[in-house]
């Protein structure tokens, strides 16, 4: 992991209200056309299957009828500290642009897996097969996202496409490329989700609406407690939610940092 | 070669190969090869556009922007402006660009030749044998629509009724036993729930995923919860399974499969003990019968109610207690499967929304117009829905009908989509000559005798009349934004085209016409909707009906057996898993979940309980006999979610057609499920199933 997280002006985070959640897919139909992900047979197996959103199935694992389900949806965290970043071995992934996403480059990755074993999110997929688009499904390719290939590792970017369409078109009309308005570049997911689950935006940035949802006291970050400062922020009003997002001995809060050995 | 000289060669041909590019460029050749694979996909580049349409497949009729690319559509994406779905979008229809190129579409018109292979034909040939048949067949011709909200139902009725048949049907769906609930109890026109106004809902339906106008039910849901701030609507949702719905909702009532009717006569229970009597039914009246239905009620207590549904009291009565506090509540009922729902439970449903005076109120049960029809001689929209196709095709398979010499079947994959015993497949193989018109080769059309490929919504003229479950009148066109795929055509061209062929007289010339018709009856602007796309809304002026308590159909239908300790079958839609016309989307067949599928089995989720009385642990095999006597294997996943003795199973699998996405894959739920007739309706339904279980 990076010692130090890496601050940027401008910091792109998304908040997911997963008590607004249905678990409905859309976001992953969403973000595999928008990010030319190939389509899978086997859909159902998640082993074999590569996703860059995967959405989870979460349980308050009580037995029938106090039974709770919600669903969390899991991209990339986007980590301040990025622990996948600290491990490659050729720079195919870092984080180091404004905006604070971390960079996937797969022509540059030569499959040695590292980061998939580092990321604690599984957020990291290995094409172990050719991706294939079969009959005249590649017709639906978006231009904006190449397609990956055999052997290397691939990775939600939160659309970077966008963010980098958004800011030319900030550039045509004379507007600040580093000051977008709220709304002007937003994740395929977030645009997708038909239940308004996602927002996001520019943590950093006060006119943007997730700088003051990631002040909510219901709002958890996954395993906040490794210090990754993952830049995806979920919010619960269900405790037991919020507890599933790390792993609290019984006996500690919510919320409740995580206690130094010794 | 002495000693010196061996090594000044070594040496002088390790330095030339370290200089030389070599090694280098062997290295640069074995990583671009090891990671380069033998077909290398070209992105299109070209300009794009972002062009409103709707959703034909998408029983929503969700409005999206078609994002093209030098004419291709590569995305469809929620359209904010289509004041309809309000930027919502189904995970079916954010698969549409990719679905429209799907290896299971239909590219050419198919014959099948006698060994019982399909050979590609041309147009020309198809449109005169589809003539030759159609006007041979006299007035034997029947027709099947999966599609209620299109104008071509128009067309092919008309058709019919030229020939002198009437044999015109649906596909079953919601509408049609809450159709004849509705007009049980008085209702006219057409049923519709003002969802978007109301502040407390009791859904015995899956609301969120696949009842109703789903995308716009979304879309309500969206804005009645808005994120980091309090909610302004209360979701009641009763059901046997935690499933989409449960997840979105402030209270589950979990309930037996097939209960729903009692579990909303223990509400009205509860309603009527806190003084709700019907008399407060702001627009005037009392029905008269109310002393009747309060008797029937009264039987009801929430001890009989938890014991018959399995419904914990506390939950039953804090129900009823936020329907009792809330301003604008509202009752809504249907069925898991999506089809297949009897009347009862809407009547039930119906019934708490007028102890609540909730007809004709603002966020209660509308009143909507029948679509208007503008094609001469074209059967009534009430008239098709009073219909049920499955005692046309029950009746046919068991020879009390003739079989129909030439039988359409339009949008539909009726083969796929109903039970065994409804004797669809003896119809189509009793019938003379078979026509699927369809875009994807579904299990239907491996039937038909011709199958013709027809457009998506975006790819042809059609349009969007409101759909069941909607709160107001709306009108979209679908307008064709990109070329049709392959050789399909408009099916309602083709429809016309052939009206005209077999002179049938329809007062429109084409599509455009039929839909600038619509436009006109409406009074909405044509032009702009052609070339802007935009969407018609209007709330509903339809006169307010005398509803009246329909008790003697609620006691039939309450006369029939509960389901005992014994498992029960228990359905979930997704529609990520597509319809039976679509099947699994590609784009979508990652959202199946391996508490779904589990590599060719379906997978059975139940509680700890039930699989403990079963004797059977996570993971385990498990040999499912259904009543009528099909079996499936499937894995077992425990899912506390589900209600005791109840064993769900998603719909949407066990497909034989359509593509490798879909075919091979679990079991179809439908085909566990067996028909049985409504006490006091007569409506065919089904969509659970006595299970019989063993360890596999």
């Amino acid at each position: 992991m990076s010692a130090e997280t890496k601050e940027f002006k401008i910091k792109w985070g998304m908040v997911i209200d997963i008590d607004k959640c249905t678990g409905c897919g859309a976001c992953m139909v969403a973000c595999q056309a928008e990010n030319n992900v190939a389509p899978a047979a086997v859909g159902g197996n998640k082993l074999r299957s590569l996703n860059w959103l995967t959405v989870f199935r979460l349980s308050n694992r009580k037995p029938f009828p106090d039974h709770e389900v919600a669903y969390l949806p899991r991209p990339c965290m986007q980590c301040g500290k990025p622990s996948c970043v600290a491990v490659c071995p050729v720079i195919a992934t870092d984080k180091r642009e404004e905006g604070g996403i971390v960079s996937q480059i797969p022509p540059r990755c030569i499959g040695c897996r590292y980061c998939m074993a580092s990321c604690p999110y599984h957020a990291r997929y290995f094409n172990w097969y050719d991706p294939k688009w079969p009959g005249d499904l590649s017709q639906a390719l978006t231009p904006d996202v190449s397609t990956r290939m055999r052997g290397v590792v691939e990775k939600c970017s939160f659309c970077h496409h966008r963010f980098m369409k958004a800011q030319e078109l900030a550039v045509s009309q004379g507007r600040d490329p580093y000051d977008l308005p709220d709304g002007a570049y937003i994740t395929a997911c977030t645009e997708a989700c038909p239940n308004g689950a996602i927002t996001f935006g520019d943590v950093n940035n006060p006119k943007h609406k997730v700088h003051e949802l990631i002040k909510s006291p219901y709002a958890f970050r996954l395993l906040e407690r490794l210090g990754t400062d993952p830049q995806v922020y979920y919010m619960s009003k269900r405790e037991w939610v919020r507890r599933e997002g790390d792993n609290y001995l019984e006996n500690e809060k919510t919320g409740e940092p995580l206690k130094k050995l010794g | 070669m002495d000693r010196r000289g061996f090594l000044k060669f070594a040496a002088g041909g390790t330095a030339g190969l370290v200089a030389s590019p070599i090694i280098w460029n062997t290295l640069y050749d074995a990583v671009y090869w090891t990671q380069n694979w033998g077909w290398i996909p070209r992105l299109k580049k070209g300009a794009g556009e972002y062009l409103p349409a709707v959703s034909k497949i998408c029983p929503s009729g969700t409005g999206f922007l078609v994002r093209t690319v030098a004419g291709t559509p590569v995305r469809t994406i929620g359209d904010r402006n289509n004041p309809v779905t309000h930027g919502s979008i189904t995970s079916l229809a954010a698969s549409e660009a990719e679905l429209r190129v799907s290896p299971s579409r239909i590219k050419k018109p198919l014959l099948r030749s006698a060994d019982g292979a399909y050979n590609a034909i041309a147009w020309a040939e198809a449109e005169k044998l589809l003539k030759a048949k159609a006007a041979a067949a006299g007035k034997s011709v029947a027709a099947i629509s999966g599609d209620p909200t299109s104008c071509t139902n128009e067309v092919l009725s008309a058709i019919l009724r030229a020939k002198g048949s009437k044999d015109f049907y649906f596909m079953p769906d919601e509408e049609q036993p809450a159709l004849a609930a509705w007009t049980s109890m008085g209702g006219r026109g057409r049923l519709g729930y003002d969802i978007e106004n109301s502040d407390c809902i009791l859904a015995a339906a899956p609301v969120l995923e696949s009842w109703g106008v789903v995308a716009g039910n979304r879309a309500a849901f969206n804005r009645h919860h808005p994120v980091g701030a309090p909610s302004t609507q209360k979701l009641i949702y009763a059901g046997p399974v935690q499933n989409n719905t449960a997840a979105g909702a402030d209270l589950w009532l979990p309930i037996k499969p097939g209960t729903e009717t009692i579990l909303m006569l223990g509400i009205a229970h509860l309603l009527i003990k806190a003084g709700r009597n019907a008399a407060d039914f702001e627009h005037g009246y009392t029905p008269a019968n109310f002393k009747e239905f309060a008797d029937l009620a009264a039987e009801y207590t929430p001890e009989k109610v938890c014991a018959a549904t399995g419904v914990p009291a506390q939950r039953l009565e804090a129900a009823a207690a936020m329907l009792l506090d809330a301003k604008a509540p509202l009752a809504i009922a249907g069925s898991e499967l999506g089809s297949g729902g009897g009347a009862a439970p809407v009547m039930a449903a119906l019934s708490i929304n007028m102890l609540l005076g909730r007809i004709g109120s603002k966020g209660g049960v509308v009143c909507l117009p029948d679509h208007a029809n503008v094609v001469k001689g074209a059967m009534k929209y009430s008239e098709i829905m009073a219909r049920p196709l499955v005692s046309y095709t029950q009746d046919v398979a068991s020879g009390k009908k003739p079989a129909p010499a030439f039988l359409f079947i339009h949008a539909a994959n009726p083969v796929y989509a109903l039970p065994s015993d409804s004797g669809m497949k003896q119809t189509m193989q009793k019938a003379g000559f078979t026509v699927a018109v369809a875009s994807f080769f579904s299990e239907t059309c491996a039937e038909a005798d011709l199958v013709l490929p027809a457009t998506l919504g975006m790819e042809a003229f059609d349009d969007v009349q409101t759909p069941y479950g909607s709160g107001r009148i709306t009108y979209a066109f679908a307008r064709p934004v990109v070329k049709p795929f392959g050789e399909a055509r408009p099916a309602g061209e083709l429809y016309i085209a052939l009206a005209q062929e077999l002179d049938v007289q329809l007062g429109v010339k084409d599509m455009p016409d039929l839909l600038y018709q619509h436009a006109f009856a409406l009074g909405t602007p044509f032009r702009q909707m052609m070339e802007k796309g935009t969407v018609f809304t209007a709330d509903s002026a339809a006169p307010l009906p005398k509803m009246k308590f329909n008790v003697r159909s609620l006691k039939a239908a309450l006369s029939a057996a509960l389901p005992g300790d014994a498992p029960v079958l228990a359905p979930v839609v997704v529609l990520g898993l597509g319809t039976a016309a679509t099947s699994v989307p590609p784009f979508a067949a990652k959202t199946v979940t391996d508490y779904q599928i589990c590599g060719k089995y379906s997978v059975a989720q139940m509680n700890g309980a039930t699989a403990a009385s079963l004797g059977v642990r996570d993971g385990d095999g498990l040999r499912l006999t259904a009543e009528n006597g099909a079996t499936a294997e499937v894995i077992v996943s425990i899912f506390e979610g589900v209600m005791p003795s109840s064993i769900s199973l998603v719909a949407g699998l066990g497909h034989t057609a359509f593509d490798e996405f879909s075919r091979g894959k679990g079991t179809s739920v439908v085909s566990l499920t067996g028909i049985t007739r409504e006490p006091g309706t007569n409506l065919p339904v089904w969509g659970t199933a006595g299970l019989k279980a063993a360890r596999a």
